[in-house]
């Protein structure tokens, strides 16, 4: 697909209702860089935007995920420069992307890469992943979410380890930080997720929206705000076809066939 | 070659097998960190090696393998300090530790005599064990004022129950072959002489087996060990799925029909 969508450091393959984007600089680890940043955000915006498309498998392919930033292009930049290109910033449309994400991490996910999985909903991890913030290595901390998205996940204490050592983390612990949802084969690891993927994609999408939407919200809110927003959302979903179908559809003992309506 | 270094492990591969030997007859094989370097790179090309199907672990001469040198330890310039030998396990026996237990090929630990300290740990992070009835293992620890270390006190309760494993630690005393074949902790016992026969047997059998479905088993066991019943079975559910789409599945089914064809 790499010619059909013209992206150079992607692969984005649409079997409606999914689709998988595949972040593809193998040669270099896959690392983010700007150029690759701008395709990932343009890529999701227009599966955000196509309606065929109602799960997204995010992946670095079989190898690795993302080792990181592009230190090279970063290594000699003032603060100002930084500033303005505000790299950091451009992942704005990953964050916000109202869809469900499965990420689908094997090998490492380092810096840059494993703030993009802590932007996913959900994580399924190969055996051989690795996830891990080294900024301070580089004399740097994360800056597209690590600080503050590792602490909503994982807790104080691990964060701060994996902060301030650098040192990353096994799959196996991951697991059991709830880091990641499940640890599987590695060979395995993209149709795992293309599955759960699907099986999300066959929920009713604007409850999955609103779903997505609520539990995010509980990071961003207090309790009182995060449960009004909660019941509204709730109400909501009754002015849809797809609440009058699920609903008709378990007393008839059928699937529900839902629209997105 | 007037400074050739000492071969404290030698390596031979033949017919698909590694055989690693820990060879310092006159030292029983004791490890020290010359050793140590061996071994870990002995290690690492087997697991790398494709030639290499299946790893054998031994030891020439009367012992498999007496543990770490204790006068290097007293004297030696690797372990000055408490820390220095915490160093040591974290740094250098934990890794070729781990990788034995976690690369993808069988690894057998022929015992040709007693395994003792982290010799013992050696030993029991193999996969299986064929042992003379000469053979014992021994955590030797206790006797010189140490705690277990080496993997053994996660190994041993698992091979051989807590209480075996207590009495051991405790009392420093040997577990010797026949209990431990009775314990299931060594897999057979056969004569001295006839112990590299029966090891190249099971190793040339072993080399002819489907080699990722042997990883897999593996992989399953070491998931399964650190996880619950129901992750460990839907853990192998997945790593069949991904046998189920190797050649070797399709494989085995054609030549399993055949066998069973022929019989009639």
């Amino acid at each position: 697909m790499i010619g059909a969508m013209g992206y150079e450091h992607l692969l984005v393959d649409v079997e409606a209702p999914i689709a998988t984007v595949t972040l593809n600089r193998p040669r270099v680890l896959n690392a983010l860089s700007p150029d690759l940043i701008r395709e990932l955000t343009t890529a999701l915006s227009e599966l955000d935007a196509d309606d065929s498309v109602r799960a997204v498998v995010l992946t670095g392919g079989p190898k690795v995920f993302a080792a990181g930033a592009d230190i090279s292009d970063m290594a000699d930049r003032g603060a100002v420069d930084q500033l303005r290109r505000d790299q950091t910033g451009r992942w704005a449309p990953l964050a916000g992307f109202s869809k469900p994400l499965v990420a689908a991490v094997n090998g490492y996910a380092l810096g840059g890469g494993c703030e993009v999985v802590l932007m996913c909903d959900v994580v399924i991890a190969g055996e051989t992943a690795r996830l891990g913030q080294p900024e301070i290595n580089l004399g740097i901390i994360p800056g597209a979410g690590g600080t503050q998205r590792w602490p909503r996940t994982a807790g104080k204490y691990v964060a701060m380890e994996a902060m301030l050592t650098g040192q990353p983390i096994p799959a196996q612990r991951a697991y059991e930080l709830g880091l990641v949802n499940k640890v599987v084969p590695a060979e395995v690891t993209v149709e795992i997720a293309k599955r759960v993927a699907r099986q999300i994609a066959e929920k009713p999408p604007l409850a999955a929206r609103m779903a997505k939407e609520a539990v995010l919200k509980a990071f961003e809110s207090p309790l009182s705000e995060g449960l009004a927003s909660e019941r509204k959302s709730f109400y909501f979903l009754f002015a849809t076809e797809d609440q009058k179908e699920g609903m008709h559809a378990f007393l008839e003992k059928r699937k529900g066939v839902f629209k997105g309506r | 070659m007037a400074t050739e270094v000492e071969l404290h492990v030698k390596v031979e591969i033949e017919g698909g097998i590694g055989w690693i030997r820990f060879n310092r007859p006159e030292k029983m094989n004791a490890i020290g960190a010359l050793t140590r370097q061996q071994l870990g790179d002995a290690i690492k090309q087997a697991e790398r090696d494709d030639a290499v199907r299946v790893v054998v672990l031994t030891g020439s001469g009367r012992a498999f393998c007496s543990g770490a040198d204790v006068t290097e330890m007293v004297q030696g310039a690797a372990m000055r300090t408490p820390e220095d030998v915490g160093n040591v396990l974290r740094n250098e026996y934990m890794p070729m530790l781990m990788r034995l237990r976690t690369m993808p090929k069988p690894v057998i630990a022929a015992m040709n005599g007693p395994a003792v300290g982290i010799g013992a740990s050696y030993a029991l992070a193999c996969d299986i064990r064929i042992a003379t009835p000469e053979a014992y293992l021994l955590e030797a620890f206790v006797n010189i004022g140490l705690a277990p270390d080496g993997g053994v006190s996660w190994l041993l309760p698992r091979l051989a129950g807590t209480g075996v494993a207590y009495e051991m630690f405790f009392t420093g005393k040997p577990l010797q072959a026949a209990d431990a074949h009775r314990l299931g902790v060594f897999n057979r016992l056969v004569p001295a002489e006839r112990l590299e026969e029966e090891v190249r047997d099971l190793a040339n059998h072993l080399a002819s087996q489907p080699r990722q479905a042997m990883a897999g088993a593996k992989r399953a066991v070491n998931h399964a060990i650190t996880s619950s019943y129901e992750d460990a079975m839907e853990f192998e559910s997945y790593l069949q799925e991904a046998q189920a789409a190797s050649p070797e599945f399709a494989e085995g089914v054609q030549n399993f029909l055949a066998r069973r064809a022929a019989k009639k």
